[in-house]
């Protein structure tokens, strides 16, 4: 039985990557996506300088032969601030993009299948989407302090209202199959029904829409932490923009300060765009043939 | 269900969203770990008499409940407190001094942004899959996966700094006295023009994307088939036909991204240094002025839920095709 079940996945997957390497954008986002991610990972052991460390070169000095994107005001290399940042600002989107997914798919399981639940939560999951979500960041934020971990619970608390709302639509009609109803004849509680048997024909919906949150959640650290909400400790994208914008990289006209950061973000945006997008095509077969 | 028990049924929606903000607001600085007091006021070192006296004058020694009907009827009668980066001027004073900065930043910006993205959108649905339609889109897509303020950043460096056609912050220059309304004018425009621009650039990726999917859609229609089989011209079926349908849910959009439009005026009036609701957001945020903040919030939110209930009631009266 195991081995059946693990062919089948082995075969499956086969099938997914053959639909997915005929979409040339979804292979451009996954190859620029995964160089960014090893980066990541590789970060503490591939930056030339210490991103921390004061005055490894002069304040404000502009590109050089050995500090490809020159100093900040206090002297730390730019280059090795943008590596690393690469670190953290991976880190908060993929963790925000998970833990908005959890909430977002725990509230639209609820809803979508105990009917006496679905208004009151849709109601509530409504009032959030309404509401701006960079303004009740800045309320959130500035009352839990700099943090990663704040970070990543703020932009949580506001983007889970779309995940819900697709895994509801989604669970309102699987419940209604009728395998859904042979097994509840045979006694199964709904927990085991839900996880069983409605979660998992939910998972590739739910995947595309995740990698869709990373790009939201890389954007709004780098927002709040540009504001001046990020986590000091921390080096991150919008923490470089925001070093730049308050300690005088204009005043220097440091293009190399300001830059840079600018276009990773968007860079990995879009990669992970790319990669979305075409997930949601290989996954939903109306978009796939058109 | 009728059209009058949508607009009953949107209007009680937004009152619960309404609400909502209240409540949000009011438990918020009550949630956090220490004194309220701390979060109300800001008073870092007070008096004893005067920590009484504060907790007299905002009620907080009375129960919950009765704080809350409290501070609801301040609210609504604006009074949202006093600020304590700025003390001690209102909240409201000071969020209404600098509204009208950021409507005429704003205004200008989602007026060319649109008319802008909704042209281009529909040239670009037209023929699409086309070389333009795939320049449209790939560009408007990296221009939306930017980091919005990172764009403004870019233009003061470059056009201000590198090339200063621009000056570098401000929404007026300080201290000058003007000969007429006109000079006024001329100076203020001087200073907004990159503001402007960076708010219509990023807001127009989003519109003209919207535009060009709607559009999509609209041209699969069979009247377009109908008109096309007519023998109409080109022009007739791409604006006559298909663009006014496909404006009517695009506009509606706009309306509804009332809230990601505010946020952008947080980014570029914090990148320009221009005086409006945005900076006081920054200052409130750059110096934990909580009450600021809150009322800030609460400011926004609202205009952005009527935003949201204005749309959806004008939506429905205009699209007849729209079942409640």
């Amino acid at each position: 039985m195991k081995k059946v079940k693990a062919q089948l996945w082995i075969k499956n997957l086969k099938n997914f990557w053959s639909l997915y390497k005929t979409t040339k954008k979804g292979v451009i986002g996954l190859i620029i996506a995964s160089i960014f991610v090893i980066i990541a990972l590789l970060s503490p052991w591939i930056v030339p300088y210490d991103p921390y460390e004061w005055n490894v070169v002069q304040p404000f000095a502009p590109p050089s032969s050995t500090n490809i994107l020159g100093g900040d005001d206090v002297g730390r290399d730019i280059f090795s601030q943008l590596i690393y940042g690469a670190r953290t600002s991976l880190f908060v989107g993929f963790v925000a993009a998970v833990s908005t997914t959890l909430l977002g798919v725990f509230i639209g399981t609820v809803a979508g299948y105990f009917k006496s639940l679905d208004s009151i939560l849709m109601t509530f999951t409504d009032i959030v989407l309404v509401l701006p979500s960079i303004p009740i960041m800045l309320v959130l934020a500035i009352y839990l302090g700099p943090s990663i971990w704040n970070i990543i619970m703020v932009i949580t608390i506001t983007n889970w209202t779309g995940v819900a709302r697709i895994v509801r639509s989604q669970i309102l009609s699987l419940k209604e199959r009728a395998y859904v109803d042979s097994a509840r004849a045979i006694g199964a509680g709904n927990v085991h029904i839900i996880t069983k048997h409605i979660l998992p024909n939910t998972i590739p919906i739910i995947l595309a829409s995740t990698i869709l949150r990373i790009v939201n959640a890389i954007l709004a650290e780098a927002g709040l932490s540009f504001l001046g909400l990020g986590d000091p400790t921390a080096i991150s994208w919008g923490m470089v923009l925001h070093y730049a914008q308050s300690c005088g990289g204009f005043s220097r006209g440091a293009w190399w300060w300001i830059i840079p950061p600018g276009l990773l973000i968007g860079l990995v945006a879009v990669s992970f765009t790319l990669i979305g997008y075409s997930l949601e095509a290989v996954f939903s077969p109306q978009l796939r043939r058109s | 269900m009728g059209m009058k028990d949508y607009i009953i049924k949107r209007s009680v929606f937004a009152l619960i969203a309404i609400i909502a903000v209240f409540i949000f607001n009011f438990i918020l600085p009550r949630l956090m770990p220490g004194n309220p007091i701390m979060f109300v006021m800001g008073g870092t070192k007070l008096m004893p008499e005067t920590r009484e006296m504060l907790i007299k004058r905002f009620g907080l020694d009375k129960s919950v409940w009765e704080q809350f009907v409290a501070y609801t009827w301040r609210a609504l009668h604006g009074d949202l407190g006093i600020s304590f980066s700025k003390y001690p001027r209102p909240v409201t004073e000071l969020i209404s001094k600098r509204m009208p900065w950021t409507i005429a930043l704003l205004l200008p910006a989602v007026v060319i942004a649109s008319g802008l993205g909704i042209f281009v959108g529909v040239l670009a649905a037209w023929k699409r899959g086309g070389k333009f339609d795939l320049t449209v889109t790939n560009v408007g897509l990296f221009i939306w996966s930017l980091p919005f303020f990172w764009l403004a950043l870019v233009m003061l460096l470059v056009f201000a700094y590198y090339y200063p056609i621009f000056p570098l912050r401000g929404a007026v220059t300080r201290g000058i006295e003007y000969a007429n309304v006109f000079d006024f004018f001329k100076d203020w425009l001087w200073h907004s023009t990159l503001p402007i621009l960076s708010l219509t650039i990023w807001n127009y990726a989003g519109y003209t994307l919207m535009m060009r999917n709607t559009m999509v859609d609209v041209l699969h229609e069979e009247y377009i088939v109908t008109a096309t089989a007519k023998g109409l011209s080109d022009r007739t079926i791409m604006f006559k036909h298909a663009a006014r349908n496909a404006m009517l849910p695009v506009v509606t959009q706009i309306t509804l991204s009332l809230g990601f439009t505010l946020s952008g005026s947080i980014f570029t009036e914090t990148v320009f240094s221009y005086p409006g609701v945005g900076l006081l957001t920054y200052d409130a945020v750059i110096m934990r002025d909580y009450p600021l903040a809150q009322g800030l919030f609460l400011i926004t939110a609202i205009a952005v839920i009527i935003a949201n209930l204005l749309a959806d009631v004008i939506y429905a009266r205009l699209d007849p095709r729209v079942r409640y």
